[in-house]
Order: structure tokens, then C-alpha cells, then sequence
């Protein structure tokens, strides 16, 4: 069914450990890389964040270490699992590998309530409560435009991706428009346009976690339903499910994760897309397991190239001597994903 | 009806074109005015003039090429747009921008040309030089990722003036646009009209479906590069000079099968590119005017108007497809035109994205 789940090379045949022992190394896995991201910016270096972290250092020092970093690092973590979570259930809702949240209308339109709301004066960058809410008016707006679209072709899942791509089109044309009307907001909303967790501080985390743990739960309660709904709509009913209720409510959880998501750290590409495909390849179909499993490898994905991408920002800021260059983290994961998305399609096309 | 309703759109925003705007120049003294020296004349044939013929070009190029690469890849969402040709030729002309390297104007296409062939050829050395058109849909969309997040990367780089110069560019603007640039469009069009010329027959061959093309003698791998390299030469210079204006070669080609649904390639290609120059210049009248003085960015407005109607255009051409067996001319979207002949292709040749899932 998925992309990377019908060829069972021979890393998946060696994972016979049980889930638990997998979740475990995976969450093992997250800790390094969050360890890895605390010690990766720039102001610090590594020795500082060490003394900081054992109740001690200067206050320059803490500040960054307490106030910028640590929150950044959760932001980053909890957006990454969002987004991974959202992804498997929209894979799994509309049984389509490719229907990842950038390509149903839903980050689009999160991305354009949120550039909306902050251009019209009705929300500012200072207030993330309300760029939170535009955010999940506009995803919802997205996944509602398409839900008009594909209109009686709903049950189709490929007919919906290829709506969802065209929505995204004309979404991406809106938020054009609204950034021309309002050019004052563009230097700020280009980070963001491409994902970035530069400067996300504790305002954001404390907005983002309760939000994210709620919606996370619901998506986990859905996790038996979803698991049918993926064998089809036939079997759903057979075992009892309305297929029709089944799927609004998990498209509700996946619209709503990723708006809170978008809303913190902006439009990280390929990580809704590709995430849940390793998810898949690493846990199996029983989404009671691979729901988790999607959440925690999407932390370590974005929290890892969050890492990366400081590292090799300052290794460019040296290199070039440009102190304002960053590399925003969306940069790193749309490029990482685009060469997996590269490699699958050419797989694909090799099995032929 | 569609007919009609295109050359009245079209004479229209003709009109509009020449005469709205400061300062104001009444339809029936246009003539008039076109020779003389006073202020209106000079903004009528020195700024109006060029623009309104550079709308025409430009969507003409762009409606030739996307019809060239649905045809070549036998696919109705094979658009410029989502094969990395367009991004491509915008990040060739963005760089050196940002980073502030001056370049002759007259380089700006070869530029553009350079960065769309990089990103056509891209896709196509990762999609295994077309081996299904599918792989090259998909690898396509993971290369116009790429290359877009390069541009934002540019952009979070670049400071706030270069900034809108290049986020006004990359959506695609006609404004402040004179007869330099349309002049500079010429030679590129000696090039490639020829070229489309040349290859019409070979789209109508590789319409059947990649065996039959083969049996009636088209390398067809070599045939797909070549319809990629004609659609990059229209492309490269159009976006050199106008910026991509998007999703055009979306629209054009199937508005150009609406028309003449039984028509062969030929003659939606010449449809297609009418009907790009139309759409384009309609779209720049709103583009001009909606937030006078203020200008808008005509490849907003073609996104906005382009996607729903194709998007309503496909759903059409489905129905119909569905209703009374394959029609030609309307690209049915599962199975694509192959799936009307040699069944067993049909699965091989249609999007990844339109897959039907496994059952």
C-alpha cells in the first residue's frame, strides 16, 4: 500500500525485536538528538552548555542555554512529532502514501490563515495564541476546500491527493496576494513560509505542547478504526465502523495537529509525507504502535535537522564570514526529503 | 460557447489594456492616439503596447510548452510547474540577484535557461531518463521542492529590499516591462518555434502510448528529452523576462482540448498557445488595475483563476470519459489516454498520485 512498505528490504526483515524494544531504542534515539541540538547553535560553546546544564555558568550563558535553546528544542520535538502523527493518520485516513498534510491543502492553509490574520493587523507575531487560531481556521479552510472539490469523488483517495495539490496551488496564490497587500510582514514570514524554529521561545511551547497532547490523544483513540479503515472501506463496515465518520474524524485530528504545528515552527517540508512511510517501514501496519512510533521518529527527524542546520549555519558563518547567515530548518528537511522522494520514485520505477 | 466567450474576452482586455489606467484613453481615440507625440501617446505605444504584446508572447510560450509536456509525458498535470523547469529557470535568475553579482540584461535568459535546464534535467536524470512517465511526475515534484526551498533559502538570506524585488519577480509581473524585452524575446522564438514545428508529429505518435511508439519506430525516451528541452527553451526566456506566471501552461492546453476535443496535436497546439496568450492577458488587466496604483503580480491572478478552471476542466473531460467511453481529446485522468488501448499499459503510464491504491 505505501511506498517504501512493498519492498521489504532486508533492514525490515531484521527488525524481529518486539515494539517495545524498538520504541525504546527510538526514544533512546530522540535524547541523542536532543542532547545533540542543545549543544549545536552558535553563542555557546559546548563546555558552557555543559556547566549551565550541571546548575552552574554565567548568566549570558544560562539565558541562552534556558531561554532560547531548551524551548527551541522543544518546539522543534513537539512540532516534529505533530506533524508525523498528522501525516499517518492522513495516510491512513485517505489510503494514499502520498497524502502527506503539505499535499492536501492543509499546511497551505494553515500557512494562509496565519499570514492572514497577522497582514490584516488581526494578530501579531508577539501574540502566538491568535496566529494559533487563524492558523486552524485556515487549515481547516484548506482541508474544507478540497473536501468541496473532490466533491462526490471523496471515496477516491487519488482523486482527492490530485484536488489536494491544486488547492495547495491556488492557497499558495492567496497568501501571495495577501503578502503584497501587506509587504511590511514579508522578512518575517519568509522563515516561516519554509519552516524555521529560530527564536521559538517558551510563549510558543507553552502554547503548542497542551495543544499537541490533546490532539495527539484523539489521534491515538482513532488508532483501531484507522487500522481498519486502511484494509478499506468494505472491511471497515464489515467490522462495523461507518467508514464516512471514521475518516472526518481522523481528517479533524490530522488538520488540527498540523495547524498547531505550522503555527509554531511554519511549513517544514516532507516531514508529514515522509515520516509515516518510515513509521510504516519500521513498525508495521497496527497503528496502536506505529502512531507513537510516527510521533517519536518525527521528533527525532526535525529535531535532527534542527541540529544540522545550526551546525552547518555556523559552519557557513565561519566559512563565508557572514554572521546573518542562517540555514532555517525547513531548508535541510525539504532538500533531505526531496533526495529520499527521489530515491523511492527511482526504486519504483527499477521494480517495473 | 467557448469560442465566443475566449475572442470576446480577448478583444476585450485588448481594449482594456490600451486604454484603462492614467492616463485614461477612450476606445474610439486609441488609432489616434497610437502615432502622436503628446503624453498619452508615448504611454500608449511605449509602455501599454509593449506590455499588452509581451502578455500575448509569454502566454502563448507558456501555453506551447505546458501542451508540449502533457503530450510528451501523456499526462494532464505534467505542468512546468511541477516538473522543476519553472523553479529552476526562477532560481537562476534569483541568485545572482541575491547575491549580488551583476549580470547583463541580455545574460538574464541564458541564466533562466541554465537554471531551467538543470532543473528539467534533473528530474529527468533521476527519473532514469523517462522510463514511465509516472517516476518522472513524481521525481518531478521532489525536484521543484528542492529547487523552491533553495529560492527560500535565498530569500531568508536577502534583505528586505531585494527581498520584495525578488518575491515581486518570482510571482510573475508584466509591470514596467518595454520593447527591449520583447525584442529580447524574439530570438528565442526563431529557435523554437521551428522546433515545436518539428516534433508535432512525434507528440501525436507518443500520444498512443510508449509500445506503439516504439513499434511505429520513435525512440521514445530520446523523443521525451527533446519535447523537455523544446518546453525548456519557451520557458527560460519567458521567465528570464516576466518571472514564472503560474499554472498558465495548466490551463492553456486543456482549454485548448475543450475547444477541439477531436483535434490532433497540431491543432491544440496552436489552440493552446491562443489560448495561454488570452488567459494571460486577461489576467493582467485585474493584475494592473484591482489595487490601482498598487500593481499585483499577474502570476497570482493565474493561479487563482487557473487552477479552479482546469481543476473544473479535468472533472469535465473525466465525466465525459466516463459517461460514453474514452473521448479524445479529453485526458481522462486515471489511466490517461493509454488506457483506452493497450490495456495492459494503462497501470504503467498513470500519475502516482492518481494510483489507484491497491485493493
Amino acid at each position: 500500500m505505501s511506498v517504501l512498505e512493498t519492498a521489504p528490504g532486508p533492514a525490515r526483515r531484521a527488525w524481529h525485536s518486539s515494539p517495545a524494544v524498538r520504541l525504546g531504542a527510538l526514544g533512546v534515539l530522540v535524547c541523542a538528538v536532543a542532547c545533540a541540538d542543545l549543544f549545536a547553535g552558535r553563542g555557546v560553546t559546548g563546555d558552557g552548555v555543559r556547566a549551565v546544564l550541571l546548575g552552574g555558568g554565567d548568566p549570558m550563558a544560562e539565558h541562552i542555554v534556558l531561554q532560547l535553546r531548551l524551548p527551541r528544542l522543544l518546539v522543534a520535538l513537539v512540532a516534529g512529532a505533530s506533524l508525523g502523527v498528522a501525516g499517518l493518520v492522513l495516510q491512513s485516513a485517505l489510503r494514499n502514501p502520498l497524502a502527506g498534510p503539505e499535499v492536501t491543502g492543509v499546511t497551505p492553509g494553515a500557512v494562509l490563515g496565519a499570514v492572514a490574520a497577522t497582514g490584516l493587523g488581526l494578530a501579531g507575531w508577539d501574540s502566538p495564541a491568535a496566529v494559533v487560531v487563524a492558523a486552524c481556521l485556515g487549515g481547516f479552510a484548506g482541508a474544507g476546500l478540497l473536501w468541496l472539490l473532490a466533491g462526490r469523488e471523496k471515496g477516491d483517495p487519488e482523486q482527492t491527493a490530485v484536488y489536494g495539490v491544486l488547492v495547495s496551488a491556488v492557497l499558495a496564490g492567496l497568501t501571495a496576494v495577501v503578502l503584497l497587500v501587506a509587504p511590511g510582514e514579508l522578512g518575517s514570514v519568509v522563515q516561516w513560509l519554509i519552516g524555521s524554529t529560530e527564536g521559538r521561545v517558551w510563549q510558543h511551547w507553552h502554547l503548542l505542547w497542551p495543544w499537541a497532547a490533546v490532539w495527539g490523544a484523539a489521534a491515538w483513540l482513532l488508532a483501531a478504526p484507522l487500522t481498519l479503515l486502511r484494509c478499506g472501506d468494505e472491511q471497515a463496515s464489515a467490522a462495523g465502523l461507518d467508514p464516512g465518520r471514521g475518516r472526518a474524524a481522523a481528517l479533524v485530528c490530522a488538520v488540527a495537529l498540523t495547524a498547531g504545528a505550522v503555527s509554531a515552527v511554519g511549513a517544514l517540508g516532507f516531514v508529514g509525507l515522509l515520516v509515516p512511510h518510515l513509521a510504516l517501514a519500521v513498525f508495521g501496519a497496527d497503528l496502536r504502535i506505529t502512531l507513537p512510533g510516527a510521533a517519536l521518529l518525527g521528533a527525532a527527524v526535525v529535531c535532527g535537522a534542527d541540529a544540522a542546520a545550526q551546525l552547518l549555519s555556523r559552519l557557513l558563518a565561519t566559512a563565508l564570514d557572514a554572521d546573518r547567515l542562517t540555514l532555517p530548518v525547513g531548508a535541510l528537511t525539504t532538500f533531505v526529503g526531496a533526495g529520499l522522494l527521489l530515491v523511492v520514485a527511482r526504486r519504483r520505477a527499477d521494480e517495473r | 460557447m467557448v469560442p465566443v466567450c475566449l475572442t470576446v474576452a480577448a478583444v476585450v482586455s485588448a481594449v482594456c489594456a490600451l486604454s484603462l489606467g492614467t492616463p485614461y484613453v477612450p476606445p474610439a481615440r486609441l488609432l489616434a492616439t497610437l502615432g502622436s507625440d503628446g503624453l498619452a501617446g508615448l504611454v500608449v505605444t511605449e509602455l501599454r503596447l509593449p506590455r499588452m504584446v509581451l502578455a500575448l508572447v509569454a502566454g502563448a510560450c507558456l501555453g506551447a510548452a505546458g501542451l508540449v509536456l502533457q503530450e510528451a509525458l501523456r499526462n494532464p498535470l505534467a505542468v512546468p510547474e511541477m516538473l522543476g523547469v519553472s523553479s529552476g529557470a526562477a532560481l537562476g535568475v534569483a541568485a545572482p540577484l541575491v547575491l549580488a553579482l551583476s549580470v547583463p540584461l541580455g545574460l538574464q535568459p541564458f541564466l533562466a535557461l541554465a537554471g531551467a535546464a538543470f532543473g528539467g534535467l534533473l528530474t529527468l536524470v533521476a527519473a532514469g531518463f523517462g522510463r514511465s512517465p509516472s517516476s518522472v511526475l513524481l521525481t518531478g515534484a521532489a525536484v521543484a521542492a528542492a529547487l523552491q526551498a533553495g529560492l527560500l533559502v535565498l530569500m531568508v538570506m536577502a534583505d528586505q529590499l531585494d527581498l520584495q524585488l525578488i518575491y515581486r519577480y518570482l510571482l510573475g509581473s508584466l509591470s514596467a516591462r518595454t520593447w527591449d524585452d520583447v525584442t529580447g524575446l524574439l530570438p528565442w522564438l526563431a529557435v523554437a518555434v521551428p522546433a515545436l514545428v518539428l516534433c508535432v508529429p512525434v507528440l501525436g505518435v507518443l500520444r498512443l502510448g510508449d509500445d506503439d511508439a516504439r513499434a511505429l519506430g520513435v525512440r521514445v525516451e530520446r523523443a521525451r528529452v527533446a519535447a523537455l528541452g523544446i518546453a525548456v527553451v519557451l520557458i527560460a526566456p519567458v521567465v528570464a523576462v516576466c518571472g514564472p506566471v503560474a499554472w498558465v501552461g495548466f490551463l492553456a492546453p486543456h482549454l485548448a482540448r475543450r475547444l477541439k476535443p477531436d483535434g490532433g496535436a497540431a491543432g491544440w497546439l496552436v489552440r493552446s498557445a491562443l489560448c495561454g496568450a488570452v488567459v494571460v492577458l486577461c489576467a493582467d488587466q485585474p493584475a494592473r488595475l484591482a489595487l490601482a496604483p498598487v500593481e499585483t503580480p499577474v502570476g497570482a491572478w493565474t493561479a487563482l483563476v487557473g487552477v479552479p478552471v482546469g481543476v473544473v476542466l479535468l472533472k469535465r473531460g473525466r465525466r465525459l470519459a466516463a459517461g460514453r467511453g474514452p473521448v479524445r481529446g479529453d485526458l481522462p485522468v486515471q489511466g490517461g489516454p493509454d488506457g483506452r488501448g493497450a490495456g495492459g499499459r494503462a497501470a504503467d503510464a498513470s500519475v502516482p498520485l492518481l494510483r489507484k491504491a491497491e485493493r
